[in-house]
């Protein structure tokens, strides 16, 4: 059966409860419904806030914190369709604990990579973001990317920036991380303009491309071996490729 | 006449471009409140350079000037090359700001010798000072020691640093005396045994230091060069050896006359017999022999010690050690522990291992899986190196047909 819900944490919750007490079986998941058919069975999912708080419950209550975070990143990868491997990750986890280790098991070898592939973009990112100083003093760095590492670039970022404000603003969600001296979060980002950058920017920009360049050895140049390191999806604000 | 900023940023980072080290991982994650910068344990790598190395830290040069004739060095006094310095604010400002800017994740600082040793420290303290101490900056500082400077500035360099190193540049004394007429294996030394001794003063945990070595500038073989790293891994005495394929930037009567393209294939393996002896519990006796003295161009280190030592293989890998699982060639450490996590809860076969993604293409010839062995290739060192070295399908030759290997750099 196919199954399609709103993509959200709580949504993706209700479908483990149904899962339990309505017997669901499915056996696609799609964020939402791409091309039906008529003689498919497809079944729309409502969200519903109780039963998904419910099934929070239980995990809080059964399961090690590891291994809810893990579900948590899985969540994070929302460009992947990851949602029946971590519907049978999560039946196992309730069956044994002890079998989510079990890499042989085809759906936790799968989460598990998914989540090294998630700390390996995030990873990656805390190099390639870049961050330029507004007219106020706030950095200000404007990401794309694959997976959802807003989160934990924002915690990153704080640790080293801890006496800036700066603002990490996820372009394609439409959500920014935000820390000053008061608080730090992650809000919605309804609309914005075009900040005015402060006038130090353009001197500092020519200094990193000039060291960029003249850092390079000639009789070295390798361009295919650069591009396997920051693939060409990264350099989208990286000002140095600009 | 003087010179603005972007010139100087020109000739001072093209100076310093040839010393490999980058590396910004291995310290603690420190980060203090209020406080700006910190360093992280895994290192991050910023973005990499046309040439394919990843820009960790601003490596500059304090200055160019230099009082030393190293027949290797661009910036040997004899050269006629334009000279610049930063001054102390002027690189601490840079830093600070690129670091905010997310360009960097710190700084790496060496220096040509200006007027003495002593005076070069100096200037390289101050720069430390005012980072660490005017800007409250934590994060990555690597210092290159000059050789021959005083105690005193080094222990405080010791102190304010995140690392610290000095390069040996060549393998032996004898290279030495020939290409670096000003310095010797001793004084080189020096600065990093006593850093050493500093550390270890004030707690137990080393400074991390690395040095450098050129490769195929002088007649060393691998065996030399290996045998030197090792022993100096022994001794505590350092965290990492660079090795630099040797690029001609100067004409000398000492320096091998005309060399086409650097040997960036034997540096290529040098790296991996390296990881070899850091991370594998190899020793360098192992790699290379009297035999043996120099590094199997079409292998690498691990497999030509394999074929080497066939009487060790194959290992069932349902029941090995992870000393001897990481010894498979083809087989890592990732590998290994993969395969560690997943016997526990099942008898693996080669089917197991492919659904695992373990790299099998080398390390099929080496292992068995429940008792079996592949049956493609017999167990002797001749078949196994020509299955390993079967020439590759031909490709369909394209119009700019340049093809060079994404790892080596190699034509």
């Amino acid at each position: 059966m196919r199954v399609v819900y709103d993509g959200t944490f709580e949504g993706f919750l209700t479908i483990v409860y149904e899962l339990y007490y309505q017997k669901l079986k499915p056996t696609v998941i799609e964020k939402s419904a791409l091309s039906y058919s008529l003689f498919d069975e497809v079944d729309t999912l409502v969200t519903d806030e109780t039963k998904a708080l419910k099934v929070l419950q239980g995990l809080q209550k059964w399961w090690s914190r590891k291994n809810l975070q893990t579900i948590l990143n899985t969540f994070m990868c929302d460009s992947k369709s990851f949602e029946m491997d971590l519907l049978k990750f999560i039946r196992l986890g309730f069956k044994d604990e002890k079998e989510l280790q079990n890499i042989n098991h085809t759906s936790v070898f799968a989460i598990r990579n998914l989540e090294k592939e998630f700390f390996r973009h995030y990873h990656r990112m805390t190099g390639f973001v870049r961050f330029q100083e507004l007219e106020d003093e706030t950095l200000y760095a404007k990401i794309e990317g694959k997976f959802n590492t807003l989160y934990y670039l924002g915690e990153h970022f704080s640790k080293r920036f801890n006496n800036q404000k700066f603002i990490i603003h996820d372009i394609e969600r439409g959500l920014a991380f935000v820390h000053n001296q008061e608080s730090k979060g992650i809000h919605q980002v309804a609309d914005f303009d075009e900040p005015i950058y402060s006038s130090k920017e353009e001197k500092f920009l020519k200094l990193w491309k000039t060291f960029f360049k003249s850092v390079a050895i000639e009789s070295r140049t390798n361009p295919k071996l650069q591009q396997s390191f920051v693939p060409l999806i990264y350099r989208t604000y990286m000002s140095e490729f600009g | 006449m003087k010179k603005d900023i972007y010139t100087k940023m020109q000739i001072l980072s093209d100076s310093a471009k040839y010393d490999v080290s980058c590396s910004s991982s291995g310290s603690d994650n420190n980060y203090k409140t209020g406080e700006l910068g910190a360093t992280e344990n895994s290192g991050i790598c910023h973005t990499f350079t046309a040439d394919g190395r990843c820009v960790s830290l601003l490596k500059v040069l304090l200055t160019n000037y230099c009082i030393y004739d190293c027949a290797y060095c661009m910036n040997r006094v004899g050269n006629d090359i334009p000279r610049a310095a930063f001054s102390p604010k002027e690189l601490a400002d840079i830093t600070i700001n690129f670091y905010k800017r997310n360009y960097i994740e710190g700084l790496f600082l060496s220096s040509g010798i200006i007027y003495s040793e002593d005076h070069t420290m100096e200037l390289i303290l101050k720069t430390l000072r005012l980072l660490r101490h005017e800007h409250k900056f934590n994060g990555y500082i690597h210092v290159k020691l000059i050789p021959g400077s005083d105690a005193k500035l080094i222990d405080e360099v010791v102190k304010l640093a995140s690392r610290v190193s000095s390069n040996i540049e060549l393998p032996s004394n004898k290279s030495l005396k020939l290409l670096a007429p000003n310095k010797t294996k001793e004084k080189v030394l020096q600065p990093l045994k006593l850093a050493r001794d500093i550390s270890l003063e004030r707690t137990d945990k080393v400074i991390g230091m690395s040095t450098q070595l050129i490769v195929g500038a002088t007649p060393e073989s691998d065996r030399d060069i290996l045998q030197l790293s090792s022993a100096l891994y022994d001794k505590a005495l350092l965290k990492r050896v660079y090795y630099s394929a040797y690029i001609p930037v100067n004409n000398h009567k000492n320096l091998p006359a005309l060399v086409n393209k650097p040997p960036l294939l034997r540096e290529h393996r040098l790296y991996q017999a390296d990881w070899l002896l850091r991370f594998y519990g190899f020793n360098w006796s192992e790699i290379v022999n009297e035999a043996n003295p120099n590094l199997d161009e079409e292998l690498d280190p691990k497999t030509f010690w394999a074929l080497n030592n066939l009487h060790l293989f194959p290992i069932e890998i349902n029941q090995a050690s992870k000393e001897e699982l990481i010894r498979i060639p083809g087989i890592g450490v990732r590998g290994a522990y993969k395969i560690i996590a997943a016997r526990r809860f099942k008898r693996l076969g080669f089917d197991d291992l492919k659904k695992l993604r373990v790299s099998l293409k080398r390390a099929r010839y080496f292992i068995t899986c429940r008792g079996k062995y592949q049956n493609e290739v017999a167990l002797y060192p001749e078949k196994i190196r020509y299955a390993l070295l079967e020439p590759a399908k031909p490709k369909q030759p394209t119009l700019f047909d340049i093809n060079y290997s994404a790892t080596t750099g190699e034509l």
